[in-house]
């Protein structure tokens, strides 16, 4: 039997979560919950394509979400214009700033390409502290529910269904571009980047999709976000999010666009989940430390991440002292 | 004329924390090849804990050291522990793990001691002296001469000790360093000790501006990276140099620019910088072997 394309995958598992979510009494909550989840697990593929695929990190990437949130709660809200132009000007101009962190990339690498995208988040989120014009500073910005075709999208299952149709649509463009030609570039240049230059390929612009895609799947999840929670202030955009981006990514698994949303669930669900558990109950900060010692264990023990856990199982099973599986990025 | 020399009198005293700061993250880069992004959260967790002794009615300066003395167990644990094993990693391999103890610590930090600010006082207590309209404060010209002394201390440690050679033999080449009888996984753990003691003491100094809280060392901690960038990473006077530049220059930009943009400003020299000169004001361009 010829195996089943990945894509077809992506739809079926999608349509069988949307089913779930109308058909099962899951509590709207957890519905709420789990679309975060999938806000999250966007922003996942499209770093995943930047740090495994590409080989190139960045420190910084909170500032593309919240410039996505923005962007579509000003288009929505401050220009009265549809949603849907919301979430397209949350894709296109975040392409622009990813344009600007990908020339500088084209310098650097490494501990320094690190630097260089720490900075830069931490300068747009001041950015978003000053320009009360765009943002509104402290006080907040707000965004409209979302409305598609006269259709309000009511939190609860309506917009989680918007939410799953849009992270399968970006799982199959992140399929389909990294099995292009431009997919195979992308690899290579990760790999060895001169040797990618000897055989012709255009390393300038590579890294330059690289940044922008990335950018662009962050501004999509940051619009996404901003019609779910509604409101949003610049402390959201920092740091924290950009290295819970990292930690998803790393943990879910590198170069695996399932493993993105896997990372994301884990990295979202894990203060709830902490919140079950008696002893770590009471620690406030519990998720915070498991998190970080997950990162360090799945570095060590499991470069290929979470996603990947079980086929290294398997290979461990029946074949003692098999290799591991190898390391990525 | 006043305005200016008082601006940078107190960036001077801003700069020599970020200098401190930086040497930390310096040391540990050349050494062990990583950048440690939980430099400033180790740093915090040990100003709590200088905090922590200094609140039963110790001694300040006994509490500094029994900091000091922690510092140098936290950083010995997290090289150890968390670090060598990875010691053949791949860079970004590398710089996810310290983002993980980065998390590690903060949330510790939110364990052992809370969420809340608490009050530390100046090493130095006494009246400003105003010498002809100029401010100057005991504690800043104590902290600028204390940084000052630890630098060419550090700088006499690092070229005539034989401790200092061997560090900058691991730094050259882990390998060749191993060949010649360096024992290697030393002064990994000596470099780690050095480079957090450096970092909490920034933090306890800092304390009177920020107060002890999880926050404190954000600013320092970020600044010390534009600082090393700056003087560039493979020097050890070059990132001092590069500290005081900062703090200066973060002083004039904020009182003659603006002082909203000042962060962004800042951090746009930062990767102008990167970008035009890696290797720093003071560095030499190491070329990558293909």
């Amino acid at each position: 039997m010829r195996k089943l394309d990945k894509r077809i995958w992506y739809i079926l598992i999608g349509l069988a979560i949307i089913a779930f979510a109308w058909l099962s009494p899951v509590k709207k909550s957890t519905l709420i919950l789990l679309t975060s989840v999938g806000v999250y697990g966007i922003a996942a593929i499209g770093y995943n394509i930047l740090l495994g695929y590409s080989g190139q990190i960045s420190l910084g990437h909170a500032a593309f979400i919240g410039l996505g949130a923005y962007v579509s709660a000003y288009v929505t809200h401050d220009m009265g214009l549809p949603f849907w132009v919301g979430v397209l000007a949350a894709a296109l101009i975040p392409i622009l700033l990813g344009l600007l962190l990908g020339g500088v990339a084209l310098r650097l690498e490494g501990h320094y390409l690190a630097i260089a995208t720490l900075g830069f988040g931490v300068a747009i989120q001041q950015t978003f502290k000053v320009l009360t014009g765009f943002t509104n500073g402290f006080a907040g910005k707000i965004a409209p529910t979302a409305t598609i075709l006269g259709l309000k999208l009511k939190s609860g299952a309506p917009y989680f269904t918007l939410t799953v149709v849009v992270v399968v649509v970006a799982a199959i463009l992140a399929h389909n571009l990294i099995h292009s030609k431009t997919g195979r570039a992308l690899i290579a240049m990760r790999d060895a980047e001169h040797a990618a230059q000897a055989m012709g390929i255009n390393v300038v612009k590579y890294k330059l999709i690289a940044f922008s895609v990335s950018a662009a799947y962050a501004g999509v999840a940051g619009a996404l976000y901003m019609h779910m929670v509604k409101y949003t202030q610049p402390d959201v955009w920092g740091m924290v999010l950009s290295v819970n981006l990292l930690a998803m990514v790393v943990i879910g698994g590198l170069t695996s666009i399932g493993g993105s949303i896997l990372g994301a669930a884990v990295i979202t669900l894990l203060p709830h989940v902490a919140l079950e558990i008696p002893l770590l109950k009471d620690i406030n900060s519990s998720s915070i430390i498991l998190t970080g010692l997950v990162i360090v264990m799945t570095i060590r023990f499991l470069p290929g991440g979470v996603v990947r856990l079980g086929p290294w199982l398997l290979s461990k099973l029946s074949k003692p002292g098999a290799s591991q599986p190898k390391e990525v990025a | 004329m006043d305005i200016l020399l008082q601006n940078v009198v107190s960036g001077l005293e801003t700069g020599a924390l970020y200098a401190l700061a930086a040497l930390g993250l310096v040391l540990i880069f050349r050494t062990s090849d990583v950048i440690n992004f939980a430099q400033g959260d180790i740093a915090m967790f040990n100003a709590f804990v200088a905090y922590r002794i200094f609140e039963k009615a110790v001694p300040y300066w006994a509490a500094v050291a029994g900091a000091l003395v922690v510092a140098a167990v936290v950083g010995w644990i997290v090289e150890r522990v968390f670090l060598r094993p990875a010691v053949r990693a791949n860079i970004i391999s590398k710089v996810i793990i310290t983002m993980g103890v980065l998390m590690i610590i903060q949330g510790l930090a939110v364990l052992f001691f809370g969420t809340e600010d608490y009050y530390m006082r100046k090493a130095i207590e006494g009246s400003n002296w105003d010498i002809g309209g100029l401010i100057l404060q005991p504690n800043a010209l104590f902290i600028i001469g204390l940084i000052l002394a630890i630098v060419f201390g550090f700088n006499y440690l690092v070229n005539k000790t034989k401790l200092g050679i061997a560090i900058r033999t691991t730094a050259e080449n882990e390998h060749t360093a191993r060949l010649m009888g360096i024992p290697v996984g030393k002064v990994y753990s000596i470099s780690w000790m050095i480079a957090t003691g450096l970092g909490a003491l920034a933090g306890i100094l800092v304390a009177p501006k920020t107060q002890i809280s999880i926050t404190m060392m954000a600013d320092i901690h970020l600044k010390s990276f534009i600082a090393a960038v700056v003087g560039g990473f493979s020097s050890f006077l070059g990132p001092v140099a590069g500290g005081f530049i900062i703090g200066v220059a973060d002083n004039l930009v904020g009182y003659y620019l603006s002082l909203d943009w000042k962060t962004v400003i800042v951090f746009g020299i930062l990767i102008i910088m990167l970008v035009v000169k890696p290797a720093g004001l003071f560095g030499t361009q190491l070329r990558k072997k293909v």
